[in-house]
């Protein structure tokens, strides 16, 4: 009988009403092999996900149980916590003049290798070079190095006989040395944007040129309403990845958000709550309103998206 | 093509696997050694891998050790107690061990203390400091005291006596004055007024605790207002760095005020003299914090650096007790361990271990054995919410006055205000 089972389950499915169960026998292997990914999917990530939300509703240290407090914390975040509101600021700040910038400079760049110059290749590899280098330590730090007191960018400023002060560490600066690291960073939006720039139809310009446009008008004409998919497309990934910006500043500033809170991220302020002082449910709660926040942008984004973004089909 | 498989041999297939799985994990479990975690860099890991070493060699179990930086630390440490998967020995901070014992998650040593747990020549201050509510909890791994650290090779240069265990306040300005005259860009002192040692330090001397044993913060808005005025006259005159210099110091040995040479002089700890000194070109030594005037004493204690505790979880308690009392008591182990983590709390142990010290390492021993009238009672162990205070208000506010958005009165008032709160909260 035991013998016979192999041959008899594909016999039993056949044989089945049931849609499902032939469903089944046919992608049953698919699954087997997926199950190390559902695995980890489900433990790892949805069961984390889930214990999260129901966290920020308590308080939990993690050496003792979690006690329910209801509402007290989203509530704490909104009226009574200066350390929040200060890191919605800076992150804030962050986004709103990283990620334009950033576009800009790749779409700058992107334009500028796609006039079919000899060695393409190489020079979109190293324009690229930053971002894998990104969000790494190495980078951070070295950073550091370029902007202090007596780093590269005063050496380079002393030249023209100005004293430049010490970027990283005056609060009136430190942030936009990390704005400045992140467009410096333009390279997987740039290659993005070379993509949707070789999909335009060349016979657009020839047309265009044919009839006396120039340069400027054609690409305001042609080229950025053609790309626009690309653009809402870079733009929706570039904030979400600023909203999550955390390495740069938390090695720059040795985790503190120094000097004054001045880079005090959203993030960086999450994983102090969490890991520093083991508020784990504040923490949590700050996470599921970071959620919120990237949520209510990307949608803002889609409902807009119809009035300036065109497909051309 | 499809693939076919039969229940079968999915069966067989995946119990294969989970098969597989338990045979790599299997012997692990068969072995039960000890499981210790600490936290230090590779130096300190060299050395206490060399003493599990000994420990084991002389026919004593196997010691499974684990390293992480001290950020690191706390959470993994935290999340392993929650998930009761805690080590048997667990390095333990005097910021910390009143929060794991009263939680259970850190056993009493009590009742190996004169059997398994050899302490007849332990000091008793240091004693004192592993016990929670009477009971011990900790077996401190050295005493160290807060330091000043000095570049005594800029002070040398410019003619000046490099300071000892009696300078003052009042010396800042002096040295400060001659620092700026010398005109070499280091100035006299970084700036104290983030530090909460120093702070700590200052207002002890005035009769004052940080925290009171009942967690209650102990300065007042006059004491807060006065301390922070004193930095600002330090700063407005150049005695101390500028408050962009010292905003560099993000807690990196390397990123210090010494290490820059901004500074000759710095908060410190004794035991971290050989770190600073292992990076600087210039020659090094220690003072004792700055005296509130002349013939003050009474701020500086000898802290228990580190203890050594046992998790409340352990099923092996009395086999980890074995093994701090051989780290502590063993004349060889002490040798390998030198004052790494402060100066051995052992009488024999110090004794045996004097003539192999490095110089760095007998300046910190001497240092921390002859602090005399400088010396006070131990404080009680800092309420939960310090570390907060320390990073998010007192480094914080610090900031702010010296880069000008906040001034003296209103810092000294607001750090009254939001410490309370913080302790309220933590406390609630």
């Amino acid at each position: 009988m035991a013998v016979n089972a192999a041959e008899a389950a594909p016999r039993d499915a056949a044989s089945g009403n049931s849609i499902w169960s032939r469903a089944w026998q046919n992608h049953a292997p698919g699954y087997l092999f997926l199950l190390p990914w559902f695995i980890g999917f489900f433990g790892l990530t949805i069961g984390p996900i889930i214990s999260s939300f129901y966290l920020s509703f308590t308080n939990f240290d993690l050496l003792t149980p979690a006690q329910w407090v209801g509402t007290a914390n989203y509530e704490r975040m909104f009226t009574s916590d200066r350390s929040f509101a200060a890191s919605m600021r800076v992150t804030f700040t962050f986004v709103l003049f990283s990620v334009p910038l950033k576009l800009a400079f790749a779409l700058g760049i992107a334009l500028l290798l796609n006039r079919g110059m000899k060695g393409l290749p190489l020079y979109r590899a190293l324009f690229y070079l930053p971002s894998l280098l990104g969000a790494s330590v190495a980078i951070a730090i070295l950073w550091r190095q370029i902007f202090a007191a007596d780093g590269l960018v005063n050496d380079v400023l002393a030249v023209f006989g100005i004293q430049g002060p010490s970027w990283i560490s005056n609060p009136n600066y430190s942030l936009w040395t990390l704005i400045v690291l992140s467009v410096w960073q333009f390279g997987s939006p740039m290659i993005i944007f070379l993509a949707g720039l070789r999909q335009i139809p060349q016979d657009m310009y020839e047309a265009a040129s044919l009839d006396g446009a120039s340069k400027w008008r054609q690409f305001w004409k042609i080229t950025l309403p053609l790309l626009t998919p690309v653009v809402f497309f870079n733009a929706i990934i570039q904030t979400i990845e600023a909203f999550k910006s955390f390495t740069p500043a938390f090695i720059i500033s040795g985790g503190t958000g120094a000097p004054i809170n001045s880079t005090l991220f959203y993030t960086l302020y999450l994983y102090n709550e969490a890991f520093s002082f083991f508020r784990m449910g504040y923490a949590s709660a700050l996470a599921w309103f970071l959620l919120f926040l990237i949520a209510c942008f990307t949608a803002f984004s889609f409902l807009t998206s119809k009035y300036w973004v065109h497909y051309d089909d | 093509m499809s693939i076919r498989l039969g229940r079968r041999q999915f069966l067989m297939g995946s119990s294969a696997l989970l098969a597989a799985g338990a045979a790599g994990i299997g012997p692990a479990w068969a072995q039960s050694p000890l499981r210790l975690i600490f936290w230090g860099g590779q130096a300190r890991a060299d050395r206490t891998y060399a003493v599990t070493d000994l420990f084991e060699g002389a026919g004593n179990p196997h010691v499974e050790g684990e390293f992480l930086a001290w950020n690191d630390y706390w959470p993994k440490l935290a999340t392993q107690t929650a998930g009761g998967t805690a080590p048997d020995i667990i390095q333990m901070d005097y910021r910390f061990i009143v929060e794991y014992a009263t939680r259970n998650a850190i056993a009493p040593l009590d009742e190996f203390v004169g059997s398994t747990l050899q302490l007849s020549d332990f000091d008793e201050d240091q004693l004192e400091g592993g016990k929670v509510n009477g009971q011990l909890y900790g077996i401190s791994l050295g005493a160290n005291s807060v330091a000043t650290l000095v570049n005594q090779s800029a002070f040398e240069a410019i003619g000046l006596a490099v300071p000892d265990n009696s300078w003052t306040y009042e010396d800042i300005a002096t040295y400060g004055e001659a620092f700026l005259s010398a005109g070499n860009g280091m100035r006299a002192m970084s700036d104290g007024s983030g530090s909460e040692p120093m702070l700590d330090n200052w207002i002890r001397q005035r009769g004052k605790p940080l925290y009171t044993p009942e967690g209650k913060l102990g300065p007042e808005v006059d004491d807060m207002v006065e301390w922070f005025r004193m930095w600002n006259d330090f700063r407005d005159k150049g005695y101390i760095v500028t408050a962009e210099d010292q905003a560099l110091d993000n807690g990196a040995v390397e990123a210090s005020m010494v290490a820059m040479k901004k500074a000759a002089l710095m908060p410190s700890n004794s035991n971290q003299l050989v770190v600073h000194q292992s990076i600087n070109d210039d020659t090094l030594t220690i003072a004792s914090y700055p005296r509130i005037a002349p013939g003050v004493g009474g701020g500086h204690y000898r802290k228990p650096s580190m203890f050594f505790s046992v998790g409340g979880s352990s099923a092996n308690k009395e086999a980890a007790a074995a093994f701090i009392n051989y780290f502590i008591n063993d004349p060889e182990a002490g040798k390998i361990l030198g004052v790494e983590r402060g100066i051995p709390c052992s009488a024999a142990v110090r004794e045996a271990i004097a003539p192999t010290l490095s110089e760095q390492d007998q300046i910190a021993l001497n240092f921390v054995a002859n602090l005399g009238d400088l010396l006070g009672p131990l404080p009680a162990s800092p309420p939960n919410a310090a570390g907060e205070i320390d990073t998010s208000l007192l480094r914080v506010l610090s900031q702010e006055v010296a880069f000008g958005a906040r001034s003296a009165e209103d810092a000294g008032q607001f750090f009254v205000d939001e410490a309370t709160a913080i302790l309220a909260r933590a406390a609630g």
